[in-house]
C-alpha cells in the first residue's frame, strides 16, 4: 500500500458516532448508492425537557453503483465519511459490493494520518 | 476565417463558434489553415432549447487543441457530416445519432454503434427516463429520523414529474 498517494478514492469510511442522519449524503449521491434508515429516540437531559436525537439504523454504500465522486465526503457537515486508499475489496457476487455499516467502520482502520495545515511547522505525524 | 465564427477562451479552453451551414468548412478550415489536423472527438450537448455539436480537434507541434462548436435546431436536428475531413469522426458521428437524435447529412453508414437492435429514444436527451430511475426508489426520500415529511423532497437533478408516471 506504500506507493499509493495517500489521498487517492479508494473507499469511503464511516465514523458512526459523528453521522447525525441527517441524510444528505444520502440525497447529494448522483448515483442513489447509499442508504440510510434512522429513528427517532428520547433522551433525558438533566435539568432540561427530553430532547430527540436520531438513532442510526443502518448505512450502507453499494461500491458497485458508487462512481467515486465524492461528493458524500464532501457534503457531509459533521465529517462522518472519510476517504480511504484502500482498494482490496473486490467480491465474487455484486452483493458483497454493498459495505453496511460495520464494514464501513472497520476501514476507519486504514485512514492515511491527517495530512498537516498549511504553513504548520510541526512535522506530520 | 469563416464569416460568423467567433472566438472564447474559457479555463483554458478555445472554443469557436460558428454557424451550422459553416460547420464543414470550419472544420476544414481548422485542419488545412490552422494545422489542426488530429481528430480528438465529436459529441453534442443537450441545451434544452438546442443542441451544441462540439468537435475537438488539435494539432501535436505544437501542442494546440481547439473546439468548434455549432447550434442544431432541436425540432429538426441535422447537421452536416465531417467524416469527408476527418475519417474518423464516423463512428463519433454515429454515437451522437443514436444518442441524441441528431442526423449527419452524407455519413457513410450511420448505423447506431453502442445500443442493442431495437432500442427505442436517445438516452443521452435530457428528456429521456433513465429506466433505472424508475424502477428503483430514491433513497433520499427518507426523512431523518424517519418521521413523516413535512414535504416532499425531489431527487437533485430528476426533472419535476419525470418519475411519477
Amino acid at each position: 500500500m506504500s506507493e499509493i498517494p495517500p489521498r487517492s478514492r479508494g473507499v469511503i469510511a464511516l465514523l458512526e458516532s459523528n453521522c447525525t442522519s441527517c441524510m444528505l449524503c444520502v440525497r447529494e449521491c448522483p448515483d442513489w448508492c447509499i442508504t440510510l434508515e434512522s429513528h427517532q429516540e428520547t433522551v433525558e437531559v438533566p435539568g432540561g425537557r427530553p430532547r430527540q436525537r436520531n438513532v442510526l439504523d443502518r448505512f450502507a454504500i453499494d461500491f458497485a453503483l458508487c462512481m467515486y465522486c465524492g461528493i458524500c465526503v464532501e457534503v457531509c457537515p459533521f465529517d462522518a465519511l472519510f476517504w480511504s486508499p484502500a482498494y482490496d475489496y473486490a467480491a465474487g457476487d455484486i452483493a458483497g459490493l454493498t459495505h453496511e455499516r460495520d464494514q464501513l467502520g472497520e476501514w476507519l482502520g486504514s485512514l492515511p494520518p491527517p495530512e498537516p495545515e498549511p504553513g504548520s511547522q510541526r512535522p506530520p505525524g | 476565417m469563416i464569416a460568423g465564427a467567433t472566438e472564447t477562451v474559457a479555463f483554458g479552453q478555445r472554443t469557436v463558434d460558428v454557424p451550422a451551414a459553416s460547420w464543414v468548412a470550419a472544420a476544414t478550415a481548422a485542419r488545412d489553415e490552422r494545422g489542426l489536423d488530429c481528430f480528438d472527438w465529436l459529441s453534442a450537448v443537450d441545451e434544452l432549447d438546442r443542441f451544441d455539436v462540439v468537435l475537438a480537434v488539435y494539432s501535436v507541434s505544437p501542442l494546440t487543441r481547439v473546439r468548434l462548436r455549432t447550434r442544431v435546431d432541436r425540432d429538426e436536428p441535422r447537421l452536416a457530416s465531417v467524416t469527408g475531413v476527418f475519417a474518423g469522426a464516423a463512428w463519433h458521428e454515429r454515437e451522437t445519432h443514436e444518442m441524441f437524435g441528431i442526423d449527419f447529412d452524407g455519413h457513410p453508414g450511420p448505423a447506431p454503434l453502442l445500443l442493442p437492435d431495437g432500442f427505442s429514444g436517445h438516452p443521452l436527451r435530457k428528456d429521456f427516463v433513465l429506466a433505472a430511475r424508475v424502477a428503483k426508489a430514491w433513497p433520499g426520500e427518507k426523512e431523518p429520523g424517519g418521521v413523516a415529511a413535512r414535504r416532499r423532497v425531489r431527487p437533485p437533478g430528476v426533472p419535476e414529474g419525470w418519475a411519477d408516471e
